[in-house]
């Protein structure tokens, strides 16, 4: 509980139909799409900067820990208040504030949901890029403290390169502008620095992105494979031959069995692994690039091909790949997710190495991910009624960032460090990387008061096998 | 001012780099890092020096993995010789800075050039994914790594990449690194800003374009062939060799400011320019460059209306009189305090690079 001055406090700056503290409440903000839950202490759903600012000035004077919190869809615990505190909601913010056709830029509130975006961009011709699979119910405020990807981030690039400026509330209430829409601007870049701080230096109250102009021609095509590493490889071959696609995502036979029956979006049901694979500019240079790319994957096994003739038929495809999460509650009602990212090269070695982890667990996992980055999604399926369970797909999850980390890859390519993963930042920084990250904690945060408990590893709650391990990735693979 | 000779130092290990940089910083001498040397005119004039750090023996390829499209190199490497190294096998970093050939990579990253080519693939903000910095502490410190993709703890590439060395020496860095395009033309037109702007709007854009004082239009069209050839076609412009963009990247003239707005004011600021000023412009990105031969006056009253527009004026080189005059970066943003406390972390006795960045 908040200590009843400071309820208090909070009534009056947002009303009192805004503050939540009743227990079952309370409850419903326990968790973000992750595994791990704890109960804020309050809720605060703010409605307008100036309201934002208060509360954190409250938060300040009085040591609270304050959680900025979007619609909830993260995967890595980032809206979690581990520590208790404000949970402090910013979903009634969603006004798109500007859409600048001329200038081909947006100005939104950070409860903008990220698919309306684009559906209000659309009456100009333009769009926005990141797309991340959760799209019809995440907020461009949680893509930007996330530095979300998505599929499309292949080619266009992931949120930190469409956010131009940002309207953020520092640690101590105050209300700044960093950034804006003209190129090399003056000084150190803020906004790139705030941008995926995961809420930890920051809470952000509006953002200027960059819409791109609706591609004249787009097109899909769905191939099957007999395996992962065919599928990968061919992946590696299109590639490897200059092309870059604007998505190139894989699904394996797990997947598709799960997407297939629910969607009944032809996807084959007897491959080893599909690859989803769209191109797009103009007619000429999606046919052009379309044949060579389909050439390219039947010459490395791919089969029963099929390009999407009409946008109905792209769409089913797209929701099979976007919606592919949920279809797997048909197998188990829980998933758990990691999205380490591999030098692309590697795909074939630590997705050999997850169906191994998966196998030692006796645990089910469906991969469903990024191919073209190397930016894996293995999804281990489970029953949380079983609580036994739950620590062995802990266990499971943790050796499968091993093994990506120890192929020379990343913890996380789009969901954060947030809470599940700070404990492995060693495996890939070294103390004195951590440090200089921690300066800049230091600098926006003295206090401490902002997302607490995240990104990085807090030695009293877990214990994390280090031995061997500390600055491997430095010393030995990075430089 | 007591003009003394700085102490050279060119470490050859990133180690050593951070050991020369603590033991400087220990005495609080003033150290200036030095790449290639082709940015040193940039900024305020400095107020000391007393120890050049030079990063051009830090000049090797640390990585390339052909097939993950990624390349780990020291900082002192210089841009060409990265570039000879990437073109081995067919693909090539999307940089193409002006004042060249000889720009190392630790320089542009801290100074942030960039040239025609941003059009399409933005700058290296949008395609470093990795960095090692020396800091005046003497700790070597990472960011990011050597995937494509990654949002493993803070980016620290940002708070780096064009900091002029004021918070930090960048020793090495990873880039995502492009194949070159399947089909790559060149086409000119002297049509000037109508020409230019017509390219602009049709419905594939080129992947640079510059236009000049002379009204020369130089646009580059990469991609597939078919669409080249018919977006080629329909602008019926002529088409030229591609080493005009090797002549236009050498362009640096003695005294030069970067003017950079928001692309849609380009144009109203660049033709407010005094008549017969010689600049060159990138109206798609929102950058034009100026090689100013007028008074200071002049410069003053550019910048305010580029910073009224939103943007800012930066001094590239000038005589140091002429530099103190205008002022290497103009207004300050309104975030200064917080850039300081940044400063102060990294740097809390301000021995790097001093006088010379906005912190």
């Amino acid at each position: 509980m908040v200590p009843s001055t400071v309820a208090e406090e909070l009534r009056r700056i947002v009303g009192p139909e805004a503050v939540i503290h009743s227990a079952n409440d309370l409850r419903i903000f326990e968790r973000d799409g992750s595994i791990e839950g704890a109960m804020p202490d309050a809720v605060v759903l703010a409605s307008t900067t100036e309201q934002v600012a208060q509360v954190i000035k409250v938060a300040a004077r009085n040591k609270i820990p304050v959680v900025p919190r979007g619609a909830g869809t993260g995967l890595s615990g980032g809206a979690v208040t581990i520590r208790g505190g404000i949970a402090l909601q910013v979903t009634r913010m969603r006004r798109i504030l500007e859409i600048d056709p001329v200038a081909q830029t947006a100005i939104v509130e950070p409860g903008v949901v990220n698919q309306e975006l684009s559906l209000v961009a659309a009456q100009h011709g333009l769009f926005y890029a990141p797309d991340p699979s959760s799209q019809k119910a995440c907020t461009i405020g949680g893509n930007a403290a996330e530095n979300s990807g998505g599929p499309h981030c292949l080619y266009y690039g992931v949120t930190t390169n469409h956010v131009l400026g940002m309207e953020v509330v520092l640690a101590d209430g105050s209300v700044h502008w960093v950034s804006g829409d003209a190129p090399d601007r003056v000084g150190l870049d803020l906004c790139g620095v705030l941008v995926g701080s995961e809420g930890t230096l920051c809470a952000i109250t509006k953002i200027k992105v960059k819409l791109l102009r609706v591609p004249p021609s787009i097109a899909t095509l769905l191939a099957a494979f007999p395996s992962i590493e065919t599928a990968s490889q061919a992946v590696s071959a299109v590639i490897g031959r200059g092309i870059v696609p604007a998505a190139l995502e894989m699904m394996d036979n797990v997947t598709v069995g799960a997407v297939e029956a629910h969607y009944h979006a032809g996807y084959p049901t007897d491959a080893g692994a599909v690859l989803l694979v769209e191109v797009d500019g103009i007619a000429e240079s999606t046919r052009e690039l379309m044949a060579a790319i389909g050439k390219i994957l039947s010459d490395n096994h791919g089969y029963a091909m099929r390009e999407a003739q009409t946008p109905a038929e792209r769409e089913l495809l797209w929701a099979g790949r976007k919606g592919a999460i949920g279809a797997l509650g048909r197998i188990k009602p829980n998933y758990y997710l990691h999205d380490g990212v591999v030098p692309r090269s590697r795909l074939p070695q630590v997705l050999s190495a997850v169906g191994e982890i998966g196998e030692h667990y006796k645990l089910p996992v469906a991969n469903v991910f990024h191919a073209g980055d190397g930016n894996l999604h293995p999804n281990i399926l489970f029953d949380m009624r079983d609580r036994e369970v739950l620590t062995q797909v802990e266990s499971a999850g943790e050796e499968m960032l091993r093994a990506v980390v120890e192929l020379g890859g990343a913890l996380s390519g789009e969901h954060g460090i947030g809470l599940e993963k700070s404990a492995f930042m060693p495996w890939i920084y070294s103390e004195d990387d951590l440090g200089a990250m921690h300066r800049v904690k230091d600098v926006f945060d003295p206090d401490g008061i902002l997302n607490p408990g995240k990104i990085f590893p807090d030695p009293s709650r877990k214990t994390v096998h280090l031995a061997g391990r500390t600055g491997l990735a430095v010393e030995a693979k990075w430089w | 001012m007591v003009v003394t000779t700085p102490a050279v130092e060119k470490p050859s290990t990133a180690e050593e780099l951070a050991r020369k940089l603590h033991e400087a910083a220990a005495q609080k001498l003033a150290v200036v890092p030095v790449g290639g040397g082709r940015a040193r005119g940039m900024g305020g004039v400095i107020a000391e020096c007393d120890v050049e750090l030079h990063t051009t023996r830090l000049d090797r390829v640390l990585e390339h993995s052909q097939a993950d499209m990624v390349v780990s190199v020291e900082a002192g490497i210089t841009l060409e010789a990265l570039q000879a190294e990437l073109a081995k096998s067919g693909q090539f970093l999307p940089l193409d800075p002006f004042n060249s050939p000889g720009h190392t990579i630790g320089g542009l990253l801290a100074t942030g050039w960039t040239g025609p080519l941003r059009m399409r693939f933005g700058s290296p903000r949008d395609f470093l994914i990795g960095i090692r910095v020396a800091l005046p502490d003497g700790k070597l410190a990472t960011g990011g790594g050597r995937v494509v993709k990654n949002v493993s703890g803070y980016d620290m590439m940002k708070l780096h990449y064009g900091a002029l060395g004021s918070l930090g020496v960048i020793v090495a860095a990873s880039f995502k690194v492009f194949p070159k395009p399947l089909h790559d033309v060149t086409v000119s037109s002297d049509g000037g800003w109508n020409a230019a702007s017509h390219a602009l709007s049709t419905e594939v854009a080129p992947s640079a374009l510059e236009l000049d004082s002379t009204g020369r239009v130089l646009a580059r069209y990469t991609g597939s062939p078919d669409a080249i050839k018919r977006i080629v076609g329909e602008l019926g412009w002529k088409a030229i060799e591609a080493t005009a963009w090797d002549e236009h990247s050498r362009r640096a003239p003695e005294r030069w400011a970067r003017i950079a707005v928001p692309r849609q004011a380009l144009r109203r600021l660049v033709q407010a320019l005094p008549s017969g000023a010689e600049w060159w412009a990138s109206p798609g990105v929102g950058i034009a460059h100026w090689a100013i031969a007028s008074d200071a006056k002049v410069v003053l009253d550019v910048r305010a209306r580029a910073e009224a527009a939103g943007g800012s004026l930066v001094m590239l080189a000038a005589p140091e009189d002429f530099m103190r005059e205008v002022g290497a970066w103009g207004t300050p943003p309104a975030t200064l305090e917080i850039m300081r406390r940044l400063k102060r972390a990294f740097d809390p006795d301000g021995v790097l690079n001093p006088g010379r960045f906005v912190v």
